[in-house]
């Protein structure tokens, strides 16, 4: 079979099997190259390229392959993993053409990925690649399908809101902070707490370029500890009133029985805050902050349910995204179609132009000595002349039918069948 | 030509209100496309509201600004021009449905004071006169903008206070920013709206002999000018900051706006020209 896209995949994801299943056909990169070299070197392959993640195994393949050859990479695979799930359609999918680059597109731009539009796939699919091209495996078909793929994510990213918006609750902190302060660079911030959680949302806030964190704990030495991390500087919880005056940013998660952070406090720091806004975000559970601080003016006090409506809201809008990006992806698939008609093409010519001039040489080469020196040359030019003028009527048919209905392939099947060369 | 001038009259409103609502689908966020090309359909808006403002002026053989209808389609105008201004220098397009739902009202009401046979007031051939009310025009559309970016404040804090995070809260841009934003504006409307009133008195006094006449609406106006400068000079000494800043600067234009409109309506005053 020969079909405009030579792409082929053989797939496993989130949305086929639970992480029991996926963890048993996951690949690491010494298996990944393993898998590489085995099929190319067994199967004559094009080009083969895997992209390995927690959510998904996928193995793309590109050449002209006939069911059978794919039934065999299938149980070669299970070989490989030692497994049995690779020829069993219960979990694994195996899409061919369209349907692979489409679903490649998708997953690149985070279509295909649990938390919609998130951007961490793009670079596990570049490393996936990466490493295929390192074992000279992507050939010009993987090479283009990447460049196309990674066009159609930046096409997603910059024509609908499908990346917008925070979707984890210690990112939603940071979207609410700049729906103030929209500016996050020069703030100070204070960290309530030196736990896991208080730590992670501190991240996302010194990566938004805040000059400075404030680390106040019952145990000074915990403190310590992450103020080294982060650079910043480690106080007891008695210090609170005077961070209060200096911080724009509070984020709070102990395991306090009591309020840490009261509505007397706030108050009486107002004054000296000469009416700078605050942001208080609560992570805690029981809260750290009095609820009644939110009625002063300039306090914003957010807990962990508004910050978990945030993320709630930005997923809705992030999935009614979803037409709009796979728009996107449909035109692009179109795109990496003709660009596949005219890579066919070319190398289609390439391939004649070589069967022409193999059959011209073994007749040169059989009659050889038969034919007096002299006239060597001249037979030379003459053969090279015929064959010129044939080929040329050959490429101007197949330009001709590719004009006509768009598709040379059948033109390309019948010259094919006419001189008995293989498909390729 | 004249009737195609006064059509075009008519038909200014109904592209704005079709900008109004292409921003009105920005502000939603449904389409992020649309939105780009926003800025062009605005830029065209402009260029076809000036053309329309020339060629106008040009068949019934009047001066620009001497009628009502000239005074606020020129509003109109210069609200959509200041708003392009701020759009391109901050690449924020989230406050152009409020600011451009404005200016359509504007450009409506104009077509009840449309009348282009009456004959203007002969002042009104002053050419200074033109420099005196541009200025005027363009200190009252930054007063406008600053009202409006000081109501937007107050529907975003409200919405960030109540934790209401729906399109507003999603859409309007930062409290940080659109104070900055009503905050520039209202220094814009003191310097433009002071030339003009500085200017107005000069003409006052190569026309009618006097800088200073006791009329109320030049009362008014310098009165609230006074009022806008001291207020912005308050806020700076005592720190007033975010609501409150807000809530001053939309009482400050209200202000303005129904005492110009009272004092319009029901005074008898030297500066009535329409």
């Amino acid at each position: 079979m020969n079909s405009i896209i030579p792409i082929y995949l053989i797939g496993i994801s989130h949305k086929t099997a639970p992480v029991a299943i996926r963890e048993q056909v996951a690949l690491d990169s010494t298996e990944q190259e393993r898998v590489i070299q085995t099929l190319i070197s067994e199967y004559a392959l094009d080009g083969c390229m895997i992209i390995s993640t927690c959510n998904r195994t996928e193995i793309y393949f590109s050449g002209h392959l006939t069911e059978d050859v794919q039934k065999q990479i299938r149980q070669r695979l299970n070989q490989l993993k030692n497994t049995d799930l690779f020829v069993s359609d219960e979990h694994i999918f195996v899409y061919s053409g369209e349907r692979a680059v489409a679903h490649f597109f998708q997953v690149i731009s985070g279509l295909d990925s649990q938390i919609i539009g998130e951007p961490q796939i793009t670079g596990q699919v570049k490393d996936g690649y990466q490493l295929a091209h390192e074992l000279k495996s992507t050939g010009a078909l993987i090479n283009k399908l990447l460049e196309f793929g990674l066009q159609t994510g930046k096409r997603i990213r910059n024509e609908t809101f499908l990346s917008n918006g925070a979707v984890s609750v210690s990112f939603a902190g940071v979207e609410l902070a700049r729906k103030i302060f929209s500016d996050l660079s020069g703030k100070r911030v204070l960290l309530i707490g030196a736990g896991e959680t208080a730590e992670l949302a501190a991240l996302h806030f010194l990566d938004k370029g805040v000059s400075k964190v404030h680390i106040a704990n019952r145990t000074l030495s915990k403190a310590e500890a992450l103020a080294e991390k982060f650079r910043g500087s480690a106080h007891a919880l008695e210090e609170l009133p005077q961070l209060l005056q200096i911080c724009d940013i509070v984020i709070s998660a102990t395991s306090s029985s009591d309020y840490l952070v009261t509505r007397e406090m706030m108050k009486k720091i107002g004054y000296e805050r000469r009416s700078q806004p605050i942001i208080l975000i609560d992570l805690a559970i029981p809260r750290d902050i009095e609820p009644s601080v939110q009625k002063i003016e300039n306090v914003y006090l957010y807990n962990l349910d508004a910050l978990q409506e945030i993320v709630r809201l930005n997923l809705k809008k992030r999935e009614k995204e979803i037409p709009t990006a796979l728009e996107i992806v449909d035109e692009m698939v179109s795109e990496y179609e003709s660009w596949c008609k005219v890579h066919s093409l070319g190398s289609f010519i390439e391939q004649l132009t070589h069967y022409f001039d193999t059959l011209r040489q073994n007749e040169l080469a059989r009659l050889n000595s038969r034919l007096p020196e002299e006239g060597l040359e001249e037979v030379e030019y003459l053969t090279q002349s015929i064959l010129n003028k044939i080929l040329h009527r050959h490429i101007s048919f197949l330009k001709q039918s590719t004009l006509n209905s768009g598709d040379h392939t059948r033109g390309m099947e019948m010259i094919r069948k006419i001189y008995g060369m293989d498909g390729g | 030509m004249k009737a195609l001038g006064i059509l075009g009259c008519y038909l200014m409103p109904l592209l704005y209100l079709g900008i109004t609502y292409f921003y009105y689908t920005v502000f939603l966020g449904t389409n992020k496309r649309l939105a780009k090309r926003s800025t062009w359909l605005l830029t065209g808006l402009i260029a076809i509201h000036l053309l329309h403002l020339g060629l106008f002026h040009f068949s019934i053989n009047r001066m620009l600004f001497s009628s009502v209808y000239d005074f606020l389609s020129f509003l109109s105008f210069s609200i959509v021009l200041v708003y392009l201004i701020i759009e391109l220098r901050l690449n924020n397009k989230a406050s152009g449905f409020f600011i451009l739902s404005f200016a359509f009202i504007v450009e409506l009401i104009s077509l009840i004071y449309l009348n282009p046979g009456v004959s203007p007031n002969p002042l009104l051939k002053n050419p200074g006169f033109v420099l005196h009310v541009s200025m005027t025009i363009i200190g009252y559309t930054a007063l406008a903008l600053s009202a409006i970016y000081a109501l937007m404040y107050i529907l975003q804090e409200r919405s960030i206070k109540k934790h209401r995070f729906g399109v507003i809260f999603q859409q309007l841009p930062a409290l940080k920013y659109l104070e900055k934003m009503s905050i520039q504006a209202v220094v814009i409307g003191i310097i433009f709206l002071g030339f003009g009133i500085i200017h107005g008195h000069v003409q006052a006094n190569k026309v009618l002999g006097t800088f200073w006449l006791p009329d109320i609406k030049v009362i008014m106006l310098d009165a609230l000018w006074l009022i806008y400068v001291l207020g912005y000079f308050l806020s700076k000494i005592l720190r007033w900051y975010g609501r409150r800043m807000a809530w001053l600067s939309l009482l400050a234009f209200l202000i303005l706006l129904v005492g110009g409109m009272v004092v319009s309506n029901i005074s008898t005053s030297f500066h009535h020209f329409f």
